[in-house]
């Protein structure tokens, strides 16, 4: 019922107000560092001042005899978890020897930030006081600090025991590399020896981060019985629980994970950090445990960030505009352990566009740095940055407009992806369609003294299903309370109380959505991957339709009709008759009448939904002033098919949030690490996220191109519309000032050397 | 050793006992239980610890709490009357510039002494005046316009 998207619907579509916002807004919404428990001491993390070293000892005496401390921990605490311990977790299981050494450093340290002991003391500086008292001895090795000192001839190797995978047998595998993907379709190198146009781009991204502004922080409890309670900050309750569990050894019936509210995570608080730490310093103690990061150890080696990568792009197209080769060479910087995926990065900076040919090649590189972690849809940002140059330099060489280039080979319904199947519903063109005649891309750019620029970039993110959990209960007075198994990272309390709202036909008040710990809902998936708002609204609904059926079987009984004769409408079950006198009974009443006959409880479980790719075109109005370097965004636009608006309000909010983020690694974020592998800017001030003096006004389209077999046609929204945002800013820059500013972020230093050098040249 | 810090805080007068090396922001946190006010950075880069001092925009990690002897402290906690919400909180509300929260308090604040001192700011002073609060998730022009609406007759005037 639900999947004909034009039936009129009363909440589902609407502009709400947070169901959360009061608490947001008062400061009475609970994070982790914000909380407390009786008796609970506090935690810190003493971590390695190197980027590679072998620890050969450590000696906690000192700390321990310190008056105050109440327990340390080093790798010595934990069980020993050899690689590929695969878990499991989203799609494609996790190995949990990753989570570990994330945790805990052990026999060896591979990044400056990594953990190395930790302590648990009755206040914060008693617990800071003991990490100076805990000795370690370390054997300083040899530091690879990027991608080209890893793939270096010579280059230290950092997991001797590590096999590469993906190379053909008796091929050259280059030092460091974790694995090799090719994605491959036709005969490129042919391709683009006949191409009409071509043009090549190489791109260098410096490592960013997610920047969340509220710092990873939990409590943890051990009670006599040797049950763990872990109150924290997270995008997967149930995620915590099976890494936790696995780092510490725990049986998972001995332990639950409440989710307090999040302050932002963006891909970087699905990988436990703190967790197992707090839980065994707990188990130690005797007591509760509360750990907060600190923005410098954040930002120094203590949370994951975004991969830096290396990107070449080559593509070619006939005289007339018409793509015939697709071929990239990916190098993602994995941090100091192998295992970031390079294949949905490669996909999506290529799914926009048909090609006659393809070839994509991947490779994950170690090297001295914290271990990557996702970042809003994971390596797209990077990707789109290299080909959606190329794109825009063809479209030059080739003479066209850049939008009617991009239109002449957008992706569409059934074209081919770049895995080589059927394209499922996609609404490009239709979006290529809106720019066009949209005043960003039809009015000429505001005059101004210094060059300006106008640039356009695609964006596409796949985004994935995975599993979502709902239960639907009743209360006394027929209102309806829903219990998720997912986190509310993006406001999913507020989309599934209209959801829920929306099947029963009540009004939001009517309906109470609870954000469940991990021992009061069945397991669900983490909220990443663009797909909490459609697998736990297709939960949702399915939760929905089944309370209804047990309690239309209840009010065919009361209204003493045969259940296929009771229909249900908006709060009122009716029994079909004839004459005037329509034997009715509302919701309410049938549940005071029947609260105590037993429980309705409908279920309802969502995984596996058929794609509902993400994507998207963002236009970008720019100022270059040529002496200084200085960007200025003048004026930005961003379309998006979302399916369905659930909340066009909360889908704004992901759109200007995802572009503004995207401004930063764009133009001023970057983690400088020096030779030695060690963060230079560890601090916001050095580290610059965009302020609201930095950034216009981002004006919002929204397109809705229902997914056919997905409840209300939902697509996912939060993590496509930060894809394109710095290849758009690139290519405005490069109408601007004529010149390509290759690296990222495309600081005023860099962009006044690329002037310079163009002139030069 | 402890020190006396005498103080008023959203409108009580009261002596906190507070370990003289904690900023303004440890004490208020830790010992008045005034967890509303967010640490996101410590250095005063992030803004989310803004609070009023004698009616000025502080971040509480930038000041002792030693120094606050003797001055008029308002927290989130005391800028609305219980339940009714401030017209910034209420325009907050309404116009979806809240998402996960952690830099609201901050904003909320920088927004109360931005009306305190220009009770009809347009977009450029807004802007200004919160220019020194991070939020990573909304891309500021939702709060931007809220702020706007608070101003308006509408939402109760300015304060």
């Amino acid at each position: 019922m639900s999947e004909i998207v034009d039936k009129s619907l009363a909440i589902v579509g609407q502009r709400v107000p947070r169901v959360d916002a009061g608490e947001r807004v008062t400061g009475r919404a609970t994070y982790p560092a914000d909380f407390t428990r009786p008796g609970m001491l506090e935690g810190a993390v003493k971590r390695s001042p190197h980027a590679h070293a072998n620890i050969k000892r450590i000696d906690a005496s000192k700390a321990l005899a310190l008056k105050g401390v109440k327990a340390v921990v080093s790798a010595a605490q934990f069980p020993d978890i050899r690689p590929n311990t695969i878990i499991p977790f989203g799609e494609t299981g996790a190995d949990l020897w990753v989570s570990a050494v994330i945790v805990m450093a052990r026999g060896k340290v591979l990044w400056v930030g990594q953990p190395v002991a930790a302590v648990a003391a009755i206040d914060r500086r008693t617990a800071e006081a003991a990490l100076d008292l805990i000795d370690v001895e370390y054997e300083v090795l040899p530091v690879a600090a990027s991608i080209d000192a890893a793939m270096a001839p010579g280059a230290p190797v950092l997991h001797p025991e590590h096999k590469a995978k993906g190379f053909e047998p008796g091929a050259a595998v280059l030092p460091n590399v974790g694995s090799r993907t090719v994605v491959a379709r036709g005969d490129t190198a042919i391709s683009l020896a006949s191409a009409s146009r071509s043009s090549t781009i190489s791109v260098t991204v410096d490592t960013g981060h997610q920047g969340y502004i509220e710092p990873h922080a939990c409590v943890a409890e051990a009670d006599p019985q040797g049950f763990v309670t872990i109150w924290t900050s997270t995008q997967g309750a149930f995620q915590t629980e099976i890494q936790t569990a696995g780092v510490l050894g725990l049986a998972q019936s001995k332990l639950k994970v409440v989710p307090l509210e999040i302050g932002g995570g963006f891909g970087g608080k699905i990988t436990v950090h703190l967790e197992p730490l707090a839980a065994r310093l707990s188990q130690l103690a005797g007591r509760p445990v509360r750990m907060v990061m600190s923005r410098a150890e954040m930002l120094g080696g203590g949370s994951g960030p975004p991969a830096a990568a290396r990107i070449e792009i080559q593509v070619g197209a006939t005289a007339d505009g018409r793509i015939t080769a697709i071929d990239g060479r990916y190098l993602v910087d994995t941090g100091g352990i192998p295992g970031t995926p390079t294949t949905l990065l490669m996909q999506a900076s290529a799914a926009c566009y048909q090609t006659e040919t393809i070839r994509l090649e991947g490779m994950d590189v170690v090297t001295s740095k914290p271990r990557t972690e996702a970042y809003r849809g994971p390596g797209g940002i990077q990707a789109a940055f290299a080909v959606e140059q190329a794109m825009d330099e063809l479209s030059i060489s080739l003479d066209m407009d850049p939008l009617a280039f991009r239109r002449r080979n957008a992706a569409v319904t059934g074209s081919v992806m770049p895995i080589g199947t059927p394209f499922p519903s996609i609404g490009l063109t239709t979006i290529l369609d809106r720019v066009a005649s949209h005043d960003c891309w039809r009015d000429p750019i505001a005059p101004g003294t210094l060059p300006r620029g106008r640039g356009l970039a695609l964006g596409y993110w796949r985004g994935t299903s995975m599993t979502s959990a709902a239960q639907v209960t009743l209360t006394g007075d027929g209102r309806v309370t829903v219990t998720m198994g997912t986190v509310d990272l993006s406001g999913t309390r507020t989309t599934m109380a209209q959801v829920a709202a929306e099947e029963f036909g009540l009004p939001l008040d009517d309906v109470h959505v609870v954000m469940a710990d991990t021992k009061s809902s069945a397991y669900s998936d983490a909220a990443a991957g663009s797909r909490v708002g459609r697998t736990m609204a297709a939960a949702v609904v399915e939760a929905c339709a089944d309370a209804l059926g047990q309690l239309k079987r209840r009010a065919a009984e009361k209204l003493q009709s045969p259940e296929a004769d009771v229909a249900y409408q908006r709060g009122v079950f009716r029994a079909r008759a004839g004459g005037s006198m329509t034997p009715a009974i509302t919701l309410s009443e049938l549940m005071r009448q029947t609260l105590t006959d037993g429980a309705v409880i409908g279920r309802g479980v969502s995984t596996k939904l058929p794609f509902g790719v993400e994507v998207g075109a963002h236009v970008v109005d720019v100022e270059v002033d040529p002496e200084t370097g200085q960007v200025t965004i003048l004026r930005y636009t961003a379309f998006q098919d979302v399916g369905r608006a659930i909340n066009p309000a909360a889908v704004e909010g992901q759109m200007q949030g995802s572009v503004v983020q995207g401004l930063g690694w764009a133009l001023t974020e970057a983690i400088d690490y020096d030779a030695e592998g060690r963060a230079r800017n560890a601090s916001l001030l050095d580290y610059r996220l965009p302020t609201a003096l930095d950034v216009p006004p981002i004006e919002c389209v929204i397109i809705e191109t229902p997914v056919p077999g997905v409840p209300y046609g939902l697509r996912g929204v939060g993590e496509m519309p930060i894809v394109p945002v710095a290849a758009a800013v690139a290519n405005a820059i490069r109408r601007a000032i004529g010149v390509r500013v290759t690296s990222m972020p495309m600081t005023p230093e860099r962009v006044a050397r690329a002037l310079k050098t163009a002139a030069a040249g | 050793m402890k020190a006396i810090v005498r103080c008023e805080v959203n409108g009580e007068a009261l002596e906190a006992l507070a370990d003289p090396r904690d900023t303004l922001l440890e004490m208020l946190r830790g010992p008045l239980g005034l967890t509303g006010t967010k640490e996101g950075c410590s250095n005063g880069n992030c803004g989310s610890c803004t609070v009023l001092v004698d009616g000025a925009p502080v971040c509480a990690c930038l000041m002792l709490c030693v120094e606050a002897e003797g001055t008029r402290i308002t927290t989130i906690e005391g800028i609305s009357d219980g339940n009714d919400l401030h017209p910034v909180q209420a325009a907050l509300v309404a116009h979806g510039g809240t998402q996960c929260g952690f830099c609201t308090p901050g904003i909320v604040m920088s927004a109360v002494a931005l009306l305190a001192r220009e009770p009809r700011p347009d977009a450029t002073q807004i802007r200004h005046a919160i220019a020194g609060n991070l939020c990573r998730c909304t891309g500021y022009d939702k709060i931007v316009a809220a702020i706007a609406a608070a101003t308006a007759p509408e939402a109760g005037g300015a304060p």
